[in-house]
């Protein structure tokens, strides 16, 4: 038998956080299938839990003239129906799981479980996502695409929690997801695809290009898009082949039970192309 | 009178939409014990010792020992071992219950078991044929010298049935001698015949009751007769009541899935016609035989799909791997071979430069006609109109020349199909032997038939049915499920055959009722009665194999995305002949059901082995079609009853499927312009098929 612990302030579960060795919850729709049992028996979990639901200070979505803040106990639903929110990231949402799911998962959880094919992390490290993580005694702010290390692998310590999502403001010309998944809904994505840009003039102020579940963590290279930034529309649409020759390199699927590698990297390399082929003056 | 086709709403959705409806998992008896099965870890050897943990009191391991009679699963081809006895076939592999009250415990114990075996190499290729058939008709496949042949092969893989409610039953003990199995079951004399068999009891002292059932597909059909016989036997030695339901992943890993198969085709041509066709089936049965020999007879009476092909020589084999045993499932070997001879007789056309429309309707059976076994088809083909109709509709032709365009990645396909009603041959008059009882008690009418309603709605169209014909008010027809102290044996509710078999003798039972009905207790009996004119040679393949057939006609347009090489289905437009339609919805949810199950057989969903162990095992992995994937669906039925089906209804449940796989292949195959030799078309197969494929 495990404790399971319900604070309703911040503060309350920091405390529980510094003083026991607890596993967070938030929606759980990763921690319970994770931790699943027998029907009827108790979920599985191997250890103490702290359930983050009831937490009001986290459940709130809001911004100032730089950030948009979401509150890590918000669900998917809520921040996909925030009209705050970039369209971005809530087109990101509607793609993933199901009404049902939406309605209890959070963001925060995504981030945290921290698999190669979570999908709002193609977006969030196309936005420069961060995140504000607390403990007792320190607050701490750093890059989604940093606090993820690998497969569920973060940089978080045992006393520590996420507190909101902080997503820096940005106009771009056109952003889009794409979720390549093996069925409409409810499904996990074999590859997943965002971009966005920024002309100015004739030439490409801004070019981000993001892909999941094509490597162990989210694939986005700034050396790449820094080679691509400055140059004109017409000279990245003629570069096309040469820009997927670079990008080549670090996608590096696998083959598993939902698809294979070479579809994987095709189909990247061809989001890719499209997008490209799809920039707007 | 209202015309029977009408619709009425099922008598079953106020129970099921309340959560009310009892199911297995929602019955609880005093005292209950759960069970939980050891399996194998291995594919094929030999155990050479367990050791348990030390078991607390009150907790029980159940194996072959404690079977007092046969250790087989009476099926059609009694070659499953209850428990096994040391030899490992498969993967997964029951060896022995593990029970007690507590169920954390017995999950517990159960990870403490240490099995130690004597590893032998599997088998995986196809090469262990454990059944072979084969017939001819006409003269067979004779070419001559300067004849045209062409020559294909296709591949079908799994399918999982993955009703929503997984296996599970409860058996318990009635007077200290009797016992009672209730269970999520298809077929309850398949269950109480097994039962008597393992137990080596009479006939009395087996008691098999259905649950509310949440879905079965076939894979309800014979596999529950495993779990039965062990409970059976766990609950003879305890004498207690125990509960055994299996987990999702335990379900899909353990039990039975259509047969994957290979299918290779040779048509030898004159004067752009087929003159005669070769047909070599094999199938994967997996580590037993089961069914499987049924369910190749039925793919190869199917060989020539709904054309007439005077010359046929078909073969046909199941092939025994260390895989898991592969069983039952809506369409029984007939979406398998109608895949096949849909792509392939486009597939010829296109070879010899025909318009495959065109080249298919040439071909098309006829009233009168032989069969492949050289049965009759008696009753009208509608086929011909039904194409129209489905034509006409789905704006076809426009679309089929629209979409052959060099950019277009759209597609429309048409599958063309029949499914045989009823068991195969002579199987309802030698081996099923349908008896019916309808009983008259005061004012209610009360239907003792052991058709088990799981969802497709036996229980609203049977009350439907003899309300109808006697003419009295449908709450005053009772029908409760099946419990076999109670109904008679009129047979498994599978092979499409409940409405036209069952529900003819229930109509002749009702119809007799009608003329005593101002008496004021009775019951009316009958049997099945063949008619005169089918005979079946089951050891030459000659005769009728059906009493009837049903038709059909699917339209499938989709569109292909290029760069992801997704599809997407846009609409569906379907025609069917059921005879006449008991309840025109239902027939409706059937018909989209059954498309949505073979369009996702088709293009969606995947599932393989990897050294024997199947590699989708959740819902996560295996991908079956959401709200979300499947298009408006348009369903036309024609009427064109048959004789001895009530009012004229013929089989529905499986014909829907059956259509589903060819008519998108078709269409994807437009969208890429390729043709396409095995399903599911995944967007993988599309990429490699788009990059490398043959137009
Ligand atoms: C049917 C189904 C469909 C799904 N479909 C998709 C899909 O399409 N795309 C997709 O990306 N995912 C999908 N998922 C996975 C899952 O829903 C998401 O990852 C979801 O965002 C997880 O959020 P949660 O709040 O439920 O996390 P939880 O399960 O509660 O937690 C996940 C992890 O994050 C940690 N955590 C949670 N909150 C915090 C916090 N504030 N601070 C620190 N650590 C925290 C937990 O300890 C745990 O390790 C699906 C899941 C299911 C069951």
């Amino acid at each position: 038998m495990v404790n399971a612990y319900v604070p309703k302030t911040l503060e309350d579960c920091l405390k529980l956080l510094n003083e026991f060795d607890l596993k967070i919850v938030a929606g759980g729709t990763d921690v319970l299938i994770q931790n699943r049992a027998p029907s009827q028996l108790a979920i599985g979990y191997k250890k103490d839990v702290c359930y983050i639901l009831q937490i009001e200070e986290l459940k709130k979505i809001y911004e100032d003239d730089q950030y948009i803040y979401i509150g890590s106990a918000v669900s998917l639903e809520e921040i996909m129906d925030s009209m705050i929110v970039p369209e971005i990231l809530r087109n990101t949402i509607l793609e993933m799981a199901s009404p049902a799911i939406r309605h209890t998962a959070t963001l925060a959880g995504n981030i945290a479980n921290a698999s190669p094919a979570g999908d709002s992390l193609v977006t969030l490290y196309l936005l420069d996502a961060e995140i504000e993580i607390r403990s007792m005694n320190n607050l701490r702010r750093m890059k989604v695409s940093d606090f993820i290390t690998g497969v569920r692998k973060i940089e978080l310590a045992k006393d520590e929690l996420i507190s909101k999502i902080i997503i820096p403001k940005f106009e771009f010309d056109q952003a889009y997801f794409k979720k390549v998944g093996p069925r409409l809904s409810d499904a996990i994505s074999k590859v997943a695809f965002a971009g966005a840009y920024i002309v100015e003039g004739k030439k490409i102020k801004d070019f981000r290009v993001s892909f999941g579940a094509v490597n162990v963590t989210v694939v986005r290279a700034d050396e790449l898009e820094q080679k691509i930034i400055s140059r004109t529309v017409k000279d990245i649409k003629k570069m096309k082949e040469t820009i997927v020759s670079w990008y080549e390199k670090a996608i590096n699927p696998i083959d598993d039970q939902r698809s294979n590698k070479a579809y994987r990297k095709v189909v990247a390399l061809n989001l890719l192309r499209e997008f490209i082929e799809n920039l707007n003056l | 009178m209202k015309d029977i086709s009408q619709s009425i709403n099922k008598v079953d959705n106020d129970e099921k939409i309340s959560g009310k409806a009892k199911y297995v998992a929602d019955i609880k008896m005093e005292g209950m014990l759960h069970a939980l099965t050891l399996r194998a870890t291995i594919a094929k050897g030999e155990i050479v010792e367990i050791i348990y943990p030390k078991l607390p009191e009150g907790y029980f391991v159940v194996d072959y020992k404690d079977i007092p009679g046969k250790n087989i699963v009476k099926v059609i081809f009694d070659d499953m071992p209850i428990f096994t006895t040391g030899k490992i076939t498969y993967l997964h592999e029951p060896i022995a219950l593990l029970i007690g009250p507590d169920k954390f415990l017995v999950n517990e114990l159960l990870k403490q078991v240490k099995v130690t075996y004597k590893e032998e190499k599997p088998l995986f290729d196809w090469v262990d044929s454990v059944i072979h058939y084969e017939f001819k008709k006409g003269e067979g496949f004779k070419p001559k010298k300067g004849d045209i042949i062409i020559e294909k092969s296709y591949e079908t893989s799994y399918q999982e049935q993955l009703y929503i409610e997984t296996q599970g039953m409860i058996g318990y003990m009635e007077d200290n001698e009797k016992i009672t199995l209730v269970g999520s079951i298809q077929c309850p004399y398949y269950v109480k015949n097994a039962l008597v068999q393992a137990l080596d009891v009479e006939d009395k002292l087996v008691r098999v009751i259905q649950a509310t059932v949440g879905g079965a597909f076939g894979g309800k059909e014979e596999f529950p007769s495993l779990i039965a016989c062990q409970l059976a036997v766990a609950v003879k030695k305890i004498k207690k009541p125990i509960r055994l339901i299996y987990e999702r992943e335990e379900d899909i890993l353990s039990t039975t899935k259509r047969h994957p198969s290979k299918t290779t085709l040779k048509a030898l041509m004159r004067n752009d016609k087929i003159i005669s066709l070769a047909v070599k089936v094999g199938l994967d049965g997996g580590a037993n035989i089961g069914l499987s020999g049924v369910v190749l007879s039925r793919a190869l009476i199917a060989s020539s799909g709904a054309y007439t092909i005077d010359n046929l020589d078909v073969q046909g084999d199941v092939f025994r791997t260390n895989t898991v045993p592969n069983g039952a499932f809506r369409g029984f070997g007939a979406p398998q071979m109608m895949f096949a001879i849909e792509m392939f007789v486009d597939h010829v056309a296109k070879k010899i430069g025909k318009d495959p429309f065109k080249f298919r309707v040439e071909h098309l059976a006829k009233q009168g006609d032989y069969t492949s076994t050289m049965g009759l088809y008696r009753d009208p083909i509608l086929l011909e109109d039904m194409i129209n109709k489905a034509m006409e509709v789905s704006d076809y032709k426009t679309k089929r020349k629209l979409f052959d365009q060099k950019d277009s990645y759209k597609g429309i396909g048409m599958s063309i199909f029949f499914h045989g009603c009823g068991f195969t041959g002579s199987g309802e008059k030698n081996h099923i032997k349908a008896k019916v009882k309808l009983k008259k008690q005061g004012d209610s009418v009360e239907i003792l038939i052991a058709a088990v309603d799981m969802g497709q709605g036996v229980k609203t169209s049977f009350r439907k049915l003899v309300a109808h014909i006697l003419d009295i008010e449908i709450e005053r027809v009772i029908f409760n499920n099946p419990d076999t102290d109670y109904v008679s044996d009129s047979g498994p509710t599978v092979a499409s055959r409940t409405m036209m078999i069952v529900g003819g003798i229930v109509a002749r039972c009702a119809k007799e009722m009608k003329e005593r009905f101002s008496e004021e207790n009775f019951i009316v009996e009958k049997v099945y009665e063949q008619p005169s004119y089918i005979e079946f040679d089951e050891a030459t393949f000659t005769g009728d194999a059906y009493p009837a057939y049903s038709w059909g006609v699917n339209v499938v347009e989709v569109e292909v995305d290029p760069v992801t090489y997704q599809v997407k289905l846009h609409k569906t437009w379907s025609v069917y002949d059921v005879g006449k339609a008991i309840d025109e919805r239902m027939v409706y949810g059937q018909a989209d059901g059954g498309l949505a199950q073979g369009l996702a057989y088709g293009y969606l969903e995947v599932m393989n082995h990897k050294d024997g162990k199947i590699m989708q095992k959740n819902m996560t992995d295996y991908i079956i079609p959401t709200a979300m994937d499947m298009p408006p669906m348009e369903t036309y039925l024609f009427d064109n009853p048959y004789a001895y089906g009530p009012y004229g209804a013929k089989g529905v449940g499986e014909l829907s499927l059956v259509g589903g796989a060819p008519a998108v292949a078709k269409a994807i195959e437009q969208a890429i312009k390729r043709q396409v030799y095995k399903i599911p078309v995944t967007p993988e197969y599309i990429m490699e098929l788009v990059n490398n494929g043959k137009d």
